[in-house]
């Protein structure tokens, strides 16, 4: 198995794509489908794994540049990261590759490197095309899509795994069918959530031969440095005054702003965070009554909540219950967060939990704003109960 | 939601123009397109628009440098520029706020992605509500891609500004391409700024936007003024 290195979708695949199979990022116009297979190559050489991208529309300098944007250094890989050149061809310039194709509009010039490049590889790798659609741009539909069968063959021969990065552009229905059901092992579909404009972007399995299928999609965002994140645009904290929600957002954030007054929030905290191949905005309320209308504002469209709770201020439980009724939340992943751990009177989240009469299967974790401690894994909890949720 | 191109006679003779409207510009080389679709981008900006310009031929930091010359009285944060030129000089340029590079003018995968990007930038962060895109120019990507590609291209991205009320002006150099290039294109435009050479300079109009074309004027760029004559 050859990881993807995209967040959540070696998990749909069953860790990822097998030796001699194929898989295309389908690619909604407008959406950032080019970065997956990126993605994949890097993580695959950064992985000792033979890498080879093959170049149809940037010269494979500035690839190399872009990749390093990305905090991927290709220098690095020991030569483990090949680069077929299918575009200095195009625009009359010399390459420096070891690989280059003369004509990048005739596919036959194109498969002929493209085999002698899974031959030559030493051992079983991956192959990473920048951009399947321009090489039908540039060569053909059905021309390209035959040209796509023999390589297969060949790949399966060698044990090579195939990636392709294909955006479907307004092609006939016939070749847009025949790339998502008939040329790869499987498909991974890259698109746009659409109004007026792209607002986010997902991604999910269409395809895949070689296990269950995931009927599931992931928000996803592109970092640079990065790359893609499962991204939830909206968690939400909010409890009792002075439980220590601006503390949490800021413990857990990358980079964090709050509208405070004299050390008591009045509108909102804002935080960004970004780990482990997920990334959130975080949005904490304020925690005084007067304040319940910005609350119940605050909370529209979060995919997830995060209850304070100061684990010493028993009197203020109630109000911490009746807040997540302001956030009309109910059937949401929520994690209560028993703040304040490191006080002497805390109660223990087990006390919280009869105190509160919170059935068991209710998340409830101790942390201590104030250090950090607890912060990051009551945020992979929370995190893995939105994933999960469709 | 409403536009005007910002060429005063023009915009009295035609009127606004609704939201979703794509409009090719087409004249010779050197007639002052580039002016003039920088004026219309400028325009933009003084109605509060964002502005999206797709640069094939001058490096992104040229086009900035155009409105900064000016001595502008405008926000240069609702300019978005895409660069398609920059990085096949083999400068490599990060992306800067105003500065989104593509690879060539042959990433139409990623040029495309570029103006989404900036597109969700002016509408979700910034709430613009109305932005102008400008490519110039369709005839610099028509040499590294074919017909069929561009007009692909085109076919998803004018539908995109008519989705989002947006304006969408595209730059044709005349000359460059056979009459059935054109005439394949067209079908994608609602009308066209033609500028053609006159008997003293260089004259335009504007077709398609009003039941009949608009006369032929004489006209003058003075800075970001198109002076016409006629
Ligand atoms: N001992 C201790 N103090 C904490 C902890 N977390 C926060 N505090 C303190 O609790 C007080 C309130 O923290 P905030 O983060 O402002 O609380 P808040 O919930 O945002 O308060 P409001 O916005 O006013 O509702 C501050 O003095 C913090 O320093 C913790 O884990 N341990
Ligand atoms: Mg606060």
């Amino acid at each position: 198995m050859i990881e993807t290195g995209i967040p959540k979708l070696d998990g749909y695949l069953h860790g990822g794509v097998p030796e001699g199979r194929s898989l295309v990022y389908y690619t909604y116009p407008g959406v950032a489908g080019d970065v997956f297979g990126m993605q994949t190559i890097c993580h695959a050489t950064s992985n000792g794994i033979l890498g080879v991208y093959v170049a149809s529309s940037t010269d494979p300098q500035m690839i190399r540049d872009q990749f390093s944007e990305f905090g991927w250094a290709t220098e690095d890989y020991n030569g483990r990261f090949i680069v077929v050149d299918a575009f200095s061809g195009l625009i009359g310039a010399d390459s420096q590759e070891r690989y280059v194709v003369s004509d990048p509009e005739d596919v036959n010039s194109l498969t002929q490197c493209i085999k002698k490049v899974m031959e030559e590889m030493s051992e079983p790798g991956i192959i990473v095309f920048e951009s399947l659609s321009t090489i039908m741009d540039l060569c053909g539909e059905s021309e390209t899509l035959d040209a796509l069968e023999e390589w297969s063959q060949y790949a399966m021969l060698y044990d090579h795994a195939l990636v392709y990065n294909f955006t479907a552009w307004p092609y006939s229905e016939e070749t847009l069918l025949h790339v998502k059901e008939n040329v790869c092992n499987s498909v991974i579909s890259v698109g746009g959530i659409t109004g007026d404009v792209i607002f986010g972007q997902y991604f999910g399995v269409l395809k895949v031969d070689w296990t269950d299928i995931a009927r599931k999609s992931t928000l996803f965002k592109v970092l640079k440095p990065g790359g893609i994140r499962a991204y939830i645009p909206k968690i939400l904290v909010t409890g009792p005054f002075d439980a220590g929600k601006s503390t949490f957002v800021h413990a857990l954030s990358n980079r964090a702003i709050s509208v405070d007054r004299l050390g008591t929030t009045i509108a909102l905290d804002h935080g960004h965070v970004d780990r482990k191949g997920f990334a959130a905005d975080i949005f904490g309320t304020p925690g005084q009554e007067r304040f319940d209308p910005i609350v119940k504002l605050l909370s529209g469209e979060a995919m997830g909540i995060f209850l304070l709770l100061d684990s010493t201020n028993t009197t203020d439980f109630k109000r911490g219950k009746r807040m997540l009724e302001i956030t009309e939340s109910f059937g949401l992943p929520v994690v209560i967060v028993a703040n304040k751990q490191d006080m002497s009177e805390a109660l223990t989240p087990e006390e919280i939990r009869r105190e509160l009469d919170m059935p068991a299967n209710v998340q409830i974790m101790p942390a201590v704003a104030a250090t950090g401690e607890g912060v990051f894994e009551a945020f992979e909890t929370l995190v893995d109960m939105v994933m999960e949720v469709d | 939601m409403a536009y005007n191109l910002g060429i005063p006679k023009l915009d009295d003779l035609i009127g606004d123009i609704r939201g979703g409207t794509n409009i090719m510009m087409i004249g010779p080389p050197m007639s002052g397109k580039e002016d003039l679709i920088n004026i219309i981008a400028y325009r933009g900006l003084v109605d509060r628009d964002a502005a999206v310009i797709v640069s094939t031929r001058e490096p992104g930091n040229n086009v900035l440098e155009w409105f900064e010359r000016r001595n502008l009285n405008i926000s240069m944060d609702r300019i978005g520029i895409v660069d398609c030129v920059t990085r096949t000089l083999g400068f490599a340029a990060p992306d800067t706020e105003n500065i989104k590079m593509a690879s060539s003018p042959v990433d139409l995968t990623g040029i495309g992605v570029k103006i989404s990007q900036f597109f969700e930038h002016f509408w979700m962060e910034m709430q613009l509500r109305e932005t102008r895109l400008c490519i110039n120019s369709l005839s610099t990507i028509l040499m590294y891609s074919n017909l069929q590609t561009v007009f692909r291209f085109l076919h998803v991205f004018t539908g995109r500004i008519k989705a989002a009320n947006a304006l969408g002006v595209y730059v044709i150099e005349e000359g460059m391409h056979d009459a059935q290039t054109i005439v394949t294109l067209k079908q994608l435009f609602d009308g066209m700024i033609e500028i053609r050479e006159g008997d003293d300079g260089y004259q335009i109009r504007v077709v398609g936007l009003t039941p009949k074309p608009t006369p032929w004027f004489d006209y003058e760029v003075n800075g970001v003024d198109v002076v016409l004559r006629g």
